[in-house]
């Protein structure tokens, strides 16, 4: 059984945010300037993002809240109505509360009765998670169609106020996400038959190599620490937040090995026969090309597997690192901009640095 | 630099190559002296011994690389200038490591008196025994994960070993040196592939050695922290 991506959505929170517009919304950490930014901004090359905060730090719209709108811009593009909906698939690093799962929040936000209900949990690969559970479960013909969402409202995590309650300095790792990543959701409805043009999933496929790495992406640990204590292992909260446990670090020295590790798992699919350099037509990374330069994509030329730069589309420059939001968020601007024929194939791929979990996924682009 | 470009033979063995490197990268990050050395929980002393261990196989290196241009048949007479030619760069580089390790705290009667691990070993003897054969062409797998190491050396370990254990420069010179003429090196890489690498079978030969070699390397690593 073949299973189609007949509509897809997005919600974006609040006007675009330029680059200068960052550290007034996000505030000043002990009233300073934060002398990073800009070489991070510079190397990640986003020029604008969204918020789901405003200057006064008030949350403008909750996590489960812009999913749901992203569902429901995918719904509205579909043959189907809330009523049809027989599963939910939802993906977060951090829902709105702790407990219980994203997807319960969302379904209850969303007011779908009678659903199957899958959460993922992880960073930027939870959506690729999400999309493999609906894509299997309609596969074994569990089910007939799948909402598959993906929303992440880490800015909240960004507030000045959090890095001064965590102590005097900050620290390059704890501060190179906050000129990264920002807010959004994106959705994918999933069918049984395809409906009009459309996008047929051939295959999706990850690798996580978290045994053979260190932690690299987190909230959780206190600054400086060995890992053996984590934020529930304080007296307080209190205590944990003024320890660093509740800040989210980027390990920088690690992150070269998602690159590698991302064309590792490109090269397998090669030798497994399921990629095909030559057919592809469009590739859609959650992770931005210029990383891919240097001296492993010149290998990968030389081993006649490059992929050409104008079959690159990324929508990451202008609507922000939305971290498993991302990919469906892109996916859906490709569908609603850009040029594809019937017949193409598109490769997406969502490198996750968090502890190095890689995912793939084939599409074909078919018509009913 | 000229773009050198390779063969479709080449091309399948460049990428079969780069998948046994990451394979390999991730065997290291599970050798217990390697992930305290990425978790900071790393001494000189621990440095140290990795040098002596280490030293063992270099002064060891140059004696398989001069043995497998022997081993090049006349047919082969310009790999065996370029191998002559890494051998000639290479064979006193265990001068280098001796002197990291004195300018470390170690003493240099211990580290030339040292005997091999049994990685060490297994690798020795393993890349003796193939550099023996000929028309040894498979070692250009060798050659992959030995050079791959190198620029690892030089661009992670080193810096690493000198954050977590205060040095400065003074005494991982070994480990950057590698690092120096990197392009240079993939280079001849590049072309070694192209001229060795013209049928499956010999693709699958390079690819075997490859993994071999790596396999042995981790387990001279996984070795430093034993005793015996």
């Amino acid at each position: 059984m073949s299973v189609y991506i007949n509509s897809t959505g997005h919600f974006l929170p609040g006007p675009p945010v330029s680059n200068d517009e960052m550290e007034p919304l996000l505030g000043l950490v002990h009233g300073k300037a934060s002398r990073l930014k800009r070489r991070i901004l510079q190397s990640n090359g986003i020029q604008t993002r969204h918020y789901a905060i405003d200057a006064e730090h008030n949350t403008t719209i909750s996590n489960a809240g812009m999913a749901a709108k992203a569902a429901e811009h995918c719904l509205t593009g579909s043959f189907l109505g809330k009523r049809q909906i027989k599963m939910l698939s939802a993906a977060t690093s951090q829902g709105d509360i702790v407990l219980p799962g994203f997807g319960s929040m969302l379904q209850a936000e969303l007011g779908l009765s009678d659903i199957e209900l899958h959460s993922s949990h992880g960073i930027c690969s939870g959506s690729m998670m999400a999309l493999k559970a609906a894509f299997t479960n309609l596969k074994a013909g569990e089910q007939p169609n799948a909402l598959v969402v993906a929303s992440e409202l880490t800015s909240r995590l960004f507030k000045a106020s959090r890095y001064e309650a965590a102590g005097s300095t900050l620290d390059f790792n704890a501060e190179f996400l906050r000129w990264m990543l920002s807010d959004g959701a994106g959705a994918l409805l999933l069918e049984n038959q395809p409906r009009g043009q459309c996008f047929r999933i051939d295959w999706i496929r990850s690798f996580s190599h978290a045994d053979a790495y260190p932690v690299c992406m987190s909230v959780g640990y206190p600054t400086d620490s060995d890992h053996s204590k984590s934020w529930q292992d304080y007296a307080t909260y209190a205590q944990a937040e003024a320890a660093g446990a509740l800040l989210i670090r980027q390990d920088v020295r690690l992150l070269e090995n998602i690159v590698k590790l991302g064309v590792d798992g490109y090269l397998r699919l090669i030798a497994e026969g399921r990629i095909q350099p030559d057919n592809i037509d469009h590739v859609l990374c959650h992770y931005s090309s210029h990383y891919f330069r240097g001296k492993i994509f010149d290998m990968l030329q030389r081993a006649g597997v490059g992929i050409a730069e104008h079959k690159w589309y990324s929508n990451l420059y202008s609507r922000g690192n939305t971290g498993c939001a991302s990919i469906f968020i892109m996916l859906d601007e490709f569908r609603r901009t850009q040029h594809y024929q019937t017949g193409d194939t598109i490769i997406c791929m969502v490198p996750e640095s968090g502890r190095f979990n890689n995912a793939y996924m084939q599409l074909t682009v078919v018509e009913a | 630099m000229t773009e050198h470009v390779l063969s479709p033979q080449g091309q399948q063995c460049l990428q079969a190559l780069m998948r046994v490197w990451f394979e390999f990268e991730r065997q290291l990050g599970r050798v217990p002296l390697l992930q305290r050395l990425e978790r900071g929980q790393f001494s000189k002393a621990d440095y140290c011994q990795l040098l002596l261990n280490w030293r063992q196989q270099v002064i060891e290196g140059s004696r398989w690389i001069s043995r497998c241009a022997s081993s090049f048949e006349r047919d082969y007479s310009d790999v065996r200038s370029t191998i002559i030619g890494h051998a000639r760069e290479e064979h006193r580089d265990y001068e280098m490591l001796e002197r990291d390790y004195v300018a470390a705290g170690g003493n240099l009667s211990d580290i030339q008196n040292a005997p091999r691990n049994i990685g060490t070993e297994a690798l020795h003897g393993f890349l003796m025994y193939r550099a023996g054969q000929p028309n040894p062409v498979d070692l250009i797998g060798a050659m992959w994960i030995i050079e791959g190491l190198g620029q690892k050396m030089a661009n992670d370990w080193a810096t690493q070993i000198d954050k977590v254990t205060g040095g400065d420069g003074g005494y991982t010179r070994f480990m950057r040196y590698h690092g120096a003429n990197d392009d240079n090196h993939m280079q001849k890489l590049y072309q070694l592939i192209d001229r060795l690498c013209q049928h499956p079978a010999q693709l699958t030969a390079i690819v075997r050695t490859a993994r071999v070699t790596a396999r042995l390397y981790c387990l001279q690593l996984e070795e430093v922290e034993h005793d015996y």
